[in-house]
């Protein structure tokens, strides 16, 4: 019998190796940028007179509670540096409180995740609207570690996570099995999204990986959904494992954080945790910060170019005083830095050496105001018709035409006569195989047109989607020199209808 | 795809061959360098970029092997490869830029590799592009260098983002920071392998071999500590995981010190190119079989010659052609290639099955669960039995369109079955292909939506999955579709959607033909000749003693003997021998003459029959030995006319049967055919696999 994976992950060794040398250095840079606008988008990077080295090849955007974050990185040509990772202030806008990091990182090219068999997961921490307590920010925290901790007890990789997302409405027997007649999804909701990537040949492991997970659901009442599995379904469709116990949970929930506030916090900061890719390094970063008390309001963690970003929008205590200055440094003398979110200055927990993340380094914005949708569908907002809803955005553009910050604002730009706001919520792109970057995004939209029924409010979300896309196409090639014949882009509101055919072209 | 090897050497880990083992024994035997090895950074980058480039050949979309059998034991193969240096990513395609003046065109112009070979072939290798220009080569001496450099660049980022780097005291941190000269050594112990290289199934010479060293002395020092903490390093940083594979870097370097990379000079001006070149000449496997060789030369079996050829081919390919071309006296009868494309889609959902089978239990107490993972079953044996009954009734086409056609034969009538005997199938471990196709229609009719209360979700699994692997249907058939019937192509494409998309793993493809002497065939004028000499014998005889009595009575004519014996011994001798040169008897060297053994030899005896007969024609001049002799004769004359009909009708059961007797076609396809014989081992078998 052939060893399969076998040559499959030499041979990415070898891909990422040779990405990773590229001329000279083998080191990543990457911009990070903290922004208060939510919504808002880095100016692209990308200028064609600038060495064709520097073009962006992974972009990251995520936005919640009205802030955002975004990452750019690249294979750098810079010459060696101290310590495993190095990040700096370069830049803060005074008008809009952004503010603007560029470091560089050694990527780990010994996290091979490309070969893997990808186990995504949705979880339900609630039905109503999204806008999470002190006490429901820790939970989340709990339930994060315990989910990557999970993953890291297999040396399984993290691929990506996401909090809030979509949630997904319950499919009635009834309905079409095209999803041409299913409920709309509600922007964003109490849930969250990840993956881990798992070797194929070790079923067993994922096995035991999806029962702890239904045990874990079981002893927390979360809701779970785990991707579809069966051959031809895509991603987007979900399996129901457990639905969600809100009793259960409220129960867990009230006995675990029986101290913490049940308000909303009014501000927050973000810190990025960036660092080589490891397995366990999330389960780490949220654990220790969970033992000083601090909650995860939302959360973004991806791996580019092997170098992991973990993007927390932390809440800060309402009783703190005055505003916390950013800061970036090492992730062992972030902790107190962070502690003082909560109001207790005094590093209870005490770092540990042996942490996996002990040399990453951290980049926290000052505390800033946060917000939160102001309806949704299942809170009764149909009545008044201002419904935030998502579309989602899937590109394939050749490398170094147009960078992703300037696809996404066209993507904003095709949708403005249909919509009264129009929201990046997340985006995310890398360079694949091929010299062509494939992107994902979802956007969020309220509609300019008021309605309340359903079905015209699906026909209307059809139409915006075909017209923008339309449109973006027309105007890609002036944006980029792209040739129109290479571009992929679909948009629409389902998030199971962007995939083309033909995946093995 | 273009690597072949010598005697069996199936790379199965043998003792001291492990990936990592030569490298251990490199590190015992060089002396340790007192100064860093310093490669240019180009250098590395440039060896990176053939490595990756090398092992997913993804820029070669259409790849084709033009195989001509020369004579027994050898075939020549002609490689043609699409090129394809837009698919090459701009960051490596600055990597693989060729310094220096551009080409005469004025364009830039790039490495690139386009093959893989063992490195036991010295033959050389010249590439020409469609216009018949001679293409450059980087030499193999640049190719090992870069390569080395490469692999001293990842050890290098290995170290650096080793979680231990910046644990003093560690022997990563110590490999990195203050014993260099442990990774100097450990460096020249690669750059050592790689130029001088070690083909697979060779044990590594060392000068230790040669040597009896004195036990290591207790206060250590020297170059001992040294060696110990470069090999202390390679554990620390490669650690052998539970289920006994090798680390990636450890694969890399055996696949560098195997072989090595063809890689070709090609403008940027053309992007599309066409090139083609001549593989070393391929020996055929001889496998000793003296009895089976025996019988097949001296029993009246119509031989078939029966050649094998398995090759391996990237998995990015998307279209692989394969010709075969032979002397037109020879036909070819059969031509099939079979594929193992979703053999490792089989084999993760074996092991899939497997898991569940053993974890239902706990499983169950999550009822939705355990129906995901039933269903992510149901819906991949579903597709598994679509596409092989694709295959099969291309193979049916094929049979049908056949010169001589060839019916359903033995094939068992197709059942049609309702869900509950498909699962009851299953479960008896049944992965027949009417099963899966069964399966198959009722997952597509909704008919499986409750697996997880079914029979099937338990031990059953285990038999789904024995069968699966058992019935080989990872496997693929491919048809011949020439019209020629001394030639033969298949054209295998990549199906529209790959079941394991992740993998690079090459593509085993295994070609199966079978050549005969098809009619006007040799064994047709032989059994004319042989009727022929009977008759004369016959009619001598007649005319001799003045009837057809000689032949049944046991009386004697007189005057049997002739008087004048000389016109007699003159026509017994003249006519064979006219109708022999007739004949146009091949060398035994070449196919055919190997095809033609048995019907030489038939010829042979009826010519010697008709000899014998001369000779006592002319020595023996009694009537009753004379009656004797011819009657004699005659029957033996008729035993090699019966001889002759036997191979007549034996060829008439080779033509006719449905699946080659292969070891090598899936197992599906021979149950699907009802075909019961025992395989047999060709007469050539080519191997054309990398050592990988």
């Amino acid at each position: 019998m052939t060893q399969p994976a076998n040559s499959t992950k030499s041979s990415e060794l070898a891909r990422i190796a040779a990405e990773a040398a590229g001329t000279h250095f083998s080191s990543v840079e990457f911009t990070l940028t903290h922004s208060a606008a939510n919504g808002s988008l880095p100016a692209s990077l990308a200028d064609p007179d600038k060495d064709p080295n520097a073009w962006p090849t992974d972009f990251c955007h995520f936005s919640a509670a009205g802030l955002s974050v975004s990452t750019s990185t690249w294979p750098s040509a810079m010459s060696a540096f101290s310590g495993r990772v190095q990040v700096g202030l370069v830049g803060q806008e005074e008008r809009g409180e952004t503010y603007t990091y560029t470091g560089h990182a050694v990527p780990n090219p010994g996290f091979l995740n490309q070969s893997t068999r990808k186990v995504e997961v949705i979880i339900t921490l609630g039905t109503a609207h999204w806008s999470p307590t002190y006490r429901e920010a820790l939970m989340q925290a709990l339930i994060i570690e315990r989910l990557t901790g999970l993953a890291a007890e297999r040396d399984v990789p993290v691929l990506h996570l996401h909090a809030p997302v979509a949630p997904v409405p319950q499919t009635t027997r009834s309905e079409r099995g095209d999803g041409s007649n299913e409920r709309l999804r509600d922007a964003i909701g109490p849930c969250l999204r990840f993956s881990v990537g798992v070797d194929p040949a070790m079923s067993g492991t994922r096995l035991d990986f999806e029962t702890e997970l239904a045990a874990l659901a079981e002893e927390y009442g979360f809701g779970l959904k785990l991707d579809d599995q069966r051959l031809n379904r895509v991603r987007g469709e979900w399996f129901t494992i457990r639905g969600f116990d809100r009793e259960r949970h409220r129960q867990a929930r009230n006995r675990l954080f029986p101290e913490a506030p049940p308000q909303t916090p009014r501000r927050a900061v973000i810190a990025t945790v960036v660092g080589p890719s490891r397995a366990g390094t999330t389960a780490a970063a949220v654990g220790a910060l969970r033992s000083r008390g601090i909650g995860v309001l939302a959360a973004s963690i991806s791996s580019m170019r092997k170098t992991t970003f973990i993007n927390l929008v932390l809440p800060v205590a309402a009783d703190v005083p005055g505003t916390l200055p950013q800061w970036s440094g090492g992730w062992l003398d972030a902790l107190p830095r962070l502690g003082e979110c909560t109001g207790h200055r005094l590093d209870e927990a005490g770092p540990s050496g042996e942490s996996p993340i002990a040399d990453w380094k951290v980049a926290i914005s000052p505390a800033m105001r946060c917000s939160y949708p102001p309806s949704s569908q299942q809170t009764g907002a149909t009545i008044t018709g201002r419904v935030p809803y998502p579309i989602w955005l899937w590109w394939q553009l050749p490398h170094r035409t147009v960078d992703t910050p300037a696809l996404l604002a066209e993507a904003q730009a095709a949708l403005r006569p249909h919509t009264r706001r129009c929201e990046i919520a997340y985006a995310q792109s890398r360079l694949c195989r091929g010299d062509v970057v494939r992107g994902r995004a979802k956007l969020i939209v309220m509609l300019s047109q008021e309605h309340r029924d359903h079905a015209a409010v699906q026909r209307l979300l059809t139409d915006a989607t075909e017209a923008a896309q339309l449109r973006i196409r027309e105007r890609l090639p002036a944006l980029g020199c792209v040739d129109p014949s290479k571009v992929r882009l679909r948009l629409s509101p389902r998030e199971r209808w962007l995939t083309y055919a033909g995946i093995s072209a | 795809m273009t690597v072949h090897i010598r005697g069996h050497s199936t790379v199965a880990d043998r003792a001291g061959d492990g990936p990592l083992d030569h490298l251990r024994t490199m590190i015992g035997a060089l002396p340790v360098p007192t100064s860093p090895l310093t490669f240019p950074s180009r250098e590395a980058a440039l060896g990176l970029a053939l490595m990756d480039l090398s092992f997913r050949l993804d820029h070669l979309p259409r790849l084709s092997e033009h195989l001509t059998l020369m004579d027994r034991g050898h075939m020549s193969r002609t490689i043609s490869v699409d090129v394809d240096l837009d698919v090459i990513s701009g960051r490596l395609r600055d990597t693989l830029q060729v310094p220096g003046d551009a080409m005469p065109g004025g364009r830039a112009s790039l490495w690139v590799p386009v093959s893989r070979y063992s490195r036991r072939d010295l033959a050389p290798v010249v590439i020409r592009d469609s216009n018949g220009d001679v293409v450059p080569r980087l030499s193999h001496r640049d190719a090992n260098r870069v390569t080395a450099a490469a692999f001293v660049k990842l050890l290098f980022m290995l170290i650096n983002a080793h979680e231990d780097v910046s644990a003093p005291g560690s022997p990563i941190h110590q490999l990195r920071h203050t014993h260099q000269r442990s990774r100097w050594l450990v460096e020249a112990a690669i750059t050592e392998l790689v130029m001088v290289g070690s083909p697979a199934g060779q044990r590594l010479h060392t000068p230790l071999d040669h040597a009896e060293l004195p036990a290591p002395r207790a206060s250590g020092g020297g170059s001992r500590a040294v060696r110990d903490l470069a090999l202390e390093g390679l554990d620390a940083l490669f650690p052998a995981d539970g289920r006994g594979q090798p680390v990636p870097f450890a694969r890399l370097l055996q696949l560098a010190v195997r072989q090595y990379i063809l890689v070709a000079q090609l403008g940027l001006d053309r992007p599309r190119r066409f090139l083609t070149w001549e593989a070393p000449l391929l020996p055929a496997q001889h496998r000793p079989a003296p009895l089976q060789t025996l019988a097949k030369n001296v029993l009246p079996i119509n031989r078939e010659f029966v050649v094998e050829y398995e090759t391996e081919i990237p998995r990015s390919v998307k279209a692989y052609h394969l010709t075969l071309e032979v002397r037109q006296e020879i036909s070819v009868r059969r031509f099939l290639m079979s594929s193992d494309v979703d053999e490792e889609f089989v084999e993760v959902l074996a092991q899939d099955l497997e898991s569940v089978a053993r974890r239902v239990d706990r499983l169950g107490g999550h009822h939705k669960l355990l129906e995901l993972e039933m269903q992510g079953i149901a819906s991949r044996l579903a597709e598994l039995g679509r596409r092989r009954l694709v295959d099969l009734a291309a193979y049916e086409a094929y049979l049908a369109r056949l010169p001589i056609p060839v019916g359903p034969g033995s094939a068992p009538p197709s059942r049609r079955l309702t869900a509950d005997e498909v699962l009851a199938a299953l479960s008896a471990g049944d992965c027949s292909l009417d099963v899966l196709a069964a399966f198959c229609a009722h997952y597509a009719a909704d008919g499986m939506q409750h697996l997880a209360r079914s029979p099937l979700a338990g031990p059953a699994l285990l038999a789904v999955a024995a069968g699966l692997r058992a019935a080989q249907v990872g496997r693929d058939v491919t048809t011949d579709n020439d019209p020629r019937e001394h030639g033969a192509h298949a054209n295998w494409r990549r199906p529209s959607a790959d079941l394991s998309p992740q993998s690079t793993e090459p593509v085993r493809v295994f070609a199966f033909m079978a050549l005969a002497d098809e009619a006007p065939a040799l064994i047709e004028s032989i059994t004319r000749m042989v009727a022929g000499l009977a008759m004369m014998v016959l009619a001598i005889g007649t005319l001799l003693s003045g009837g057809l009595a000689w032949l049944y009575s046991p009386d004697v004519a007189e005057d049997f003997a002739p008087e004048q014996a000389d016109a007699v011994v003159a026509v017994l001798l003249l006519v064979p021998g006219l109708l022999l040169a007739r004949l146009d008897l091949p060398s035994t060297k070449s196919v055919l003459g190997q095809l033609h053994k048995f019907q030489r030899t038939l010829a042979a005896a009826s010519v010697v029959v008709t000899t014998a007969l001369a000779i006592a024609v002319g020595t023996v001049h009694s009537d009753r030995e004379m009656t004797r002799l011819f009657q004699l004769a005659l029957a033996v004359l008729i035993v090699i006319l019966i001889c002759c009909l036997c191979e007549f009708s034996a060829r008439r059961r080779h033509r006719s049967s449905s699946v080659p007797r292969s070891a090598r076609v899936p197992r599906w396809l021979r149950d699907a055919r009802g075909a019961k014989r025992r395989n047999a081992e060709p007469d050539d078998f080519f191997d054309a696999r990398g050592e990988v």
